[in-house]
């Protein structure tokens, strides 16, 4: 016997109101005075001891209402021993998906053994199906009769995601919590040691749970696999780089010939030679890319018994120099610095086609921001309305701007399009500190930089500071609008409120901000299956975005295509996507490479693991019936509600009595 | 009563809002005559003495108009009292006469009221008057004269009297056989807390004097009735005893008690040739003065 909220005993104290109401108050009677008592006699007077008796009937009835109300606050329970389960079993069938699983037959082995299985146990057992990867998946609800999960057995197939046994497990634990029953788990796997979580009490199946381990694969399974492809996502120039890795576990050393193939045509192929369960890096260099997206592979031969991982793809597009729009009233200095610093950034960064094409804003007027990289704006007081709501709605649609808070900002007070409020600030500050993790600013010194008239700029909701000048005032702020972003740097480019570009932190940061607005940073050229890939930035946007499947199938269905941010690819291949804000991207994606170690569990790991499961379940200990009982806390706030409402009831009627005895009194005196 | 009726003025609540005693005695029995006549019955007449010339600030009701009409001057009738009466009141000042309801007047300011009236009256009516305020002993002894400067005195006494502590009528009353030296007129003001059969006794000897004897019996209605709604703790203001209380005995026990008690002391006292007359102290005070006047009538 116990108490939950053992401190709402605190609430007793309230007791002591009814006992001051009701005795207190009775026995401390104010003297009346009154001129004689000549009339009076000194006898016991029957009216007032019967008054008592019902005094203290009512006192008692609204204390045990108290401490009854209080005593469910405080939720009182005793602990019973209830038998772990409700006694019935369950048959729990699981069989590893995973990449793995491909390798010398085995995913048909576990089929087979997870039929027989099946197939010896009793009709009477409520049998589950699991399909297990990095996720579970039920493919059988709990029910009596083998033929519903004969038929998930049936339908289960590789996938290319890893298997997760810390997944696995917590899922036992869930499916014992919501059935109420004992557990007969029988996990048909090649039990590779990659799918162990680092902490070993993860793959814990639970108190209820019977663990019996069917490993299908061998104790040594040698294999050879592309481990990882090193090449740009994009290129600007003909020719390209591509490094891969070639990798083998329990290998003996041996010459596997590695080939480079894009779009399947053979574009490069090299001998090497793979040390004993080692690897070795495989360079191409200049790859011919013709213009345009490309499906790369990098495919190792002869092939061994674990043909999926022996090919490793990726994607690269080759496209002309994005160019970059530059806004001003005229005036070239801020230009000039800037189209300077990206032209010198060329030799040091990979985006080296970036071009600046200086307008005016009459110029710019009607003209389509779309088919910029991005736009950059010096703020220098003409820019009109008209254009801004232009720049607006292109930023909306998934555009990026560049922002340089120069007069005009000064003038209207805020930032041109963005709309954050920014003060004038003319005090003199040196140096600067950036953001060391985004890719917009990262690895930027700003130290020395001198800053002579900067704009104090006001955060609007859902903008973020990616540096700040040495008193703290915002320098960089990058604030998303719609699809797109805005990036403002909250002085100006002209060499004259701020020595900035003549600094040697100025190209750098032009180059990365400007690698950062035209998304040309985005993307790795490969993706592991299950990862996620960004559809939309914002949540609400309506434009639709598409997936084409390895099959060309389209892959999202219509509320999706609307409403999705993000896309996980389940499979090796390559997905054709249009993200919200109308870009196109070919994403690669492979198989996770830990799959391709089929080390299995050690077998002393693999008895541990067997041990937890069985040691506490009644099948495999057969222990008593005691063991199969635990005590759990029965909780007793149910009962003294309902005495509560009792004690309230009685009270009531007492009350009542009382009263209306009173009310009698009243009235005949 | 009507608004405009000068008795409006004898009510305890309104008296006792006129701190000086004196303008209580004034309001009070000027009040009562005024009304009087309007009542011929009681037959209150005073004996024509003299004329006197008008001088400003004299009462214009008391002008002979007639004479005026003749003469064309201002004389003021004058009277006398017809016969000159000793009084003497006795206030009972223990301590259960200071009882009151919530937001009433107490029996012993009313008793107040009622004696500076009396003494008032008497003194209109130029008889000697004296005071005797008592409890267990004679708190203050003032004996019966009509001197100049006699009524002031006499007020003075009854304001200042101040609340003792038991009723004790014998001590009192032997007092004043001693010092009463002709008949007169005995008013005795008090609650009677005690044995009808005592109180009878300890009088009778001065009925026996020739003397008159008016008892004028003050009980709070809360005295008559008490209201309670829940037992209650009462407190004996004068012994300090304390007793707990039903509101089933004061509803019916009690009651009967003290209407026996005044039956009882009503017909002793008229088996006694002792006026008798019992006052709440919640009506007004003409009935008192009416009663004195009765008795001070049948004197003559």
């Amino acid at each position: 016997m116990g108490l939950l909220a053992p401190w709402f005993l605190a609430g007793l104290a309230g007791a002591a109101l009814p006992v001051f109401l009701h005795l207190l108050r009775q026995y401390r009677a104010t003297p009346r005075p009154f001129s004689s008592l000549l009339f009076f006699d000194r006898r016991p007077q029957a009216s007032v001891k019967h008054r008592r008796l019902k005094y203290y009937a009512l006192l008692a009835a609204r204390l045990t209402l108290l401490v009854l109300l209080v005593l469910a606050f405080a939720q009182p329970f005793f602990n019973q021993a209830v038998p772990v389960s409700s006694g019935k079993r369950l048959l729990v069938i699981a069989i590893d998906r995973s990449f793995s699983m491909r390798a010398h037959g085995h995913f048909a082995q576990a089929r087979a053994a997870a039929e027989r299985t099946l197939d010896s146990a009793s009709p009477a057992l409520p049998v589950t199906v699991l399909a297990v990867d990095s996720l579970v998946e039920t493919l059988a609800a709990p029910q009596i009769g083998k033929e519903a999960a004969r038929a998930a057995i049936a339908s289960i197939a590789p996938v290319d995601r890893a298997s997760s046994f810390g997944e696995f497990a917590r899922s036992l634990r869930v499916l014992a919590q919501n059935t109420g029953m004992q557990l007969d788990v029988h996990f048909f796997s090649d039990l590779q040691a990659t799918s162990l979580p680092p902490s070993f009490v993860d793959i814990d199946p639970g108190p209820q749970s019977s663990l019996t381990l069917h490993s299908v694969a061998e104790s040594r399974e040698p294999n050879w696999t592309v481990e990882s492809v090193t090449a740009p996502a994009r290129v600007y120039k003909e020719h390209a780089r591509v490094v891969s890795v070639v990798k083998g576990w329990q290998t003996e050393a041996a010459a596997r010939k590695v080939s480079l193939f894009l779009d399947g045509r053979l574009a490069a192929s090299q001998q090497a030679t793979i040390p004993a369960s080692g690897r070795v890096p495989v360079e191409f260099p200049g790859i011919e890319i013709p213009y345009g997206a490309h499906r790369g592979e990098v495919r190792i031969e002869p092939h061994d018994d674990l043909p999926e991982d022996d090919t490793f793809p990726f994607s690269i597009e080759r496209a002309d120099p994005a160019t970059v729009l530059f806004l001003s009233s005229g005036r070239t200095r801020d230009a000039f610095y800037y189209q300077s610093a990206l032209e010198a950034a060329g030799a040091g960064f990979n985006v080296q086609a970036s071009t600046v094409q200086a307008s005016t804003w009459t110029q710019a007027s009607g003209t389509d921001f779309s088919r910029f990289a991005f736009v950059a704006v010096a703020d220098d007081g003409s820019l009109n309305p008209a254009l801004e709501t232009q720049l607006s709605a292109y930023v909306r649609r998934g555009g990026s701007l560049f922002v340089l808070a120069g007069a005009g900002t000064l003038l209207h007070s805020r930032v041109a399009v963005s709309g954050m409020a920014a003060h004038p600030s003319d005090r003199s500050i040196t140096g600067a500190s950036a953001e060391t993790q985004h890719p917009a600013v990262a690895g930027l010194s700003l130290d020395g930089v001198q800053f002579y008239r900067w704009l104090k700029l006001t955060l609007s909701p859902g903008a973020r500071v990616l540096a700040r000048l040495s008193d703290g005032s915002p320098l960089v702020v990058e604030e998303p609008q719609g699809e797109g972003l805005i990036l403002t740097f909250a002085s100006s480019f002209d060499n004259l409120a701020n020595d900035f570009p003549i600094h040697s932190a100025f190209v750098p940061f032009v180059a990365q901000t400007a690698h950062y607005l035209a998304h040309s940073e985005e993307g790795a050229s490969s993706l592991v299956a299950g990862l996620p890939v960004e559809l939309r930035k914002a949540k609400d946007s309506g434009a639709a975005a598409d997936v084409i499947g390895p099959a060309g199938d389209h892959l999202l269905s219509f509320s999706e295509a609307t409403t999705a941010s993000v896309f996980s690819p389940p499979r090796e291949g390559f997905y054709e996507v249009r993200r919200a804000d109308g870009r196109r991207v070919l994403v690669a994606v492979h198989a996770d490479r830990r799959e391709s170690d089929l080390t299995p569990i050690p077998d002393e790991t693999l008895s541990l693991w067997r041990d937890m499961g069985q040691s506490r379940g009644p099948v495999a200990a057969g222990a008593g019936a005691a063991a199969n009982r635990e005590t759990r806390p029965y909780s007793l706030w149910r009962i003294v509600l309902i005495l509560v409402l009792a004690a309230a009831f009685a009270e009531s009627v007492l009350a009542n009595s009382y009263w209306s005895g009173k009310r009698q009194e009243g009235s005949s005196s | 009563m009507p608004a405009t009726s000068p008795t409006r003025f004898l009510d305890p609540l309104v008296l006792a809002q006129i701190s000086r005693l004196d303008l209580v005695a004034r309001t009070v029995v000027d009040g009562f005559v005024a009304g009087l006549h309007r009542s011929p019955d009681f037959g209150f007449s005073q004996e024509f003495a003299e004329y006197r010339a008008y001088v400003p600030g004299d009462d214009l009701r008391h002008v002979d108009w007639n004479v005026f009409a003749r003469t064309e001057r201002t004389y003021l009738k004058r009277y006398r009292g017809e016969t000159n009466t000793e009084l003497t009141v006795l206030l009972d000042a223990s301590a259960s006469m200071g009882f009151a309801r919530g937001g009433g007047v107490s029996k012993f300011e009313y008793a107040k009221y009622l004696a500076a009236a009396l003494v008032y009256l008497a003194h209109l009516q130029r008889d000697a008057a004296g005071l005797i305020v008592f409890h267990d002993v004679v708190a203050r002894f003032m004996p019966p004269s009509s001197r100049q400067g006699q009524f002031m005195r006499l007020l003075h006494g009854i304001d200042t009297a101040t609340l003792g502590r038991r009723t004790a009528f014998e001590r009192p009353f032997l007092a004043l056989q001693n010092v009463l030296r002709r008949r007169g007129l005995i008013v005795v003001v008090s609650d009677f807390f005690e044995d009808p059969g005592r109180i009878i006794q300890t009088l009778q000897p001065l009925r026996f004097h020739g003397t008159d004897l008016i008892l004028f019996h003050l009980l709070d209605p809360e005295e008559l009735a008490p209201t309670l709604g829940e037992p209650a703790l009462f407190v004996d203001m004068e012994t300090e005893e304390a007793l707990e209380v039903s509101p089933d005995f004061a509803r019916n026990e009690y009651r009967a008690r003290i209407t026996g008690h005044l039956r009882d002391l009503r017909t002793k006292a008229q088996a006694s040739g002792i006026d008798y007359f019992f006052l709440r102290t919640d009506r007004p005070l003409d009935e008192g003065l009416r009663e004195y006047l009765a008795v001070r009538q049948r004197r003559k």
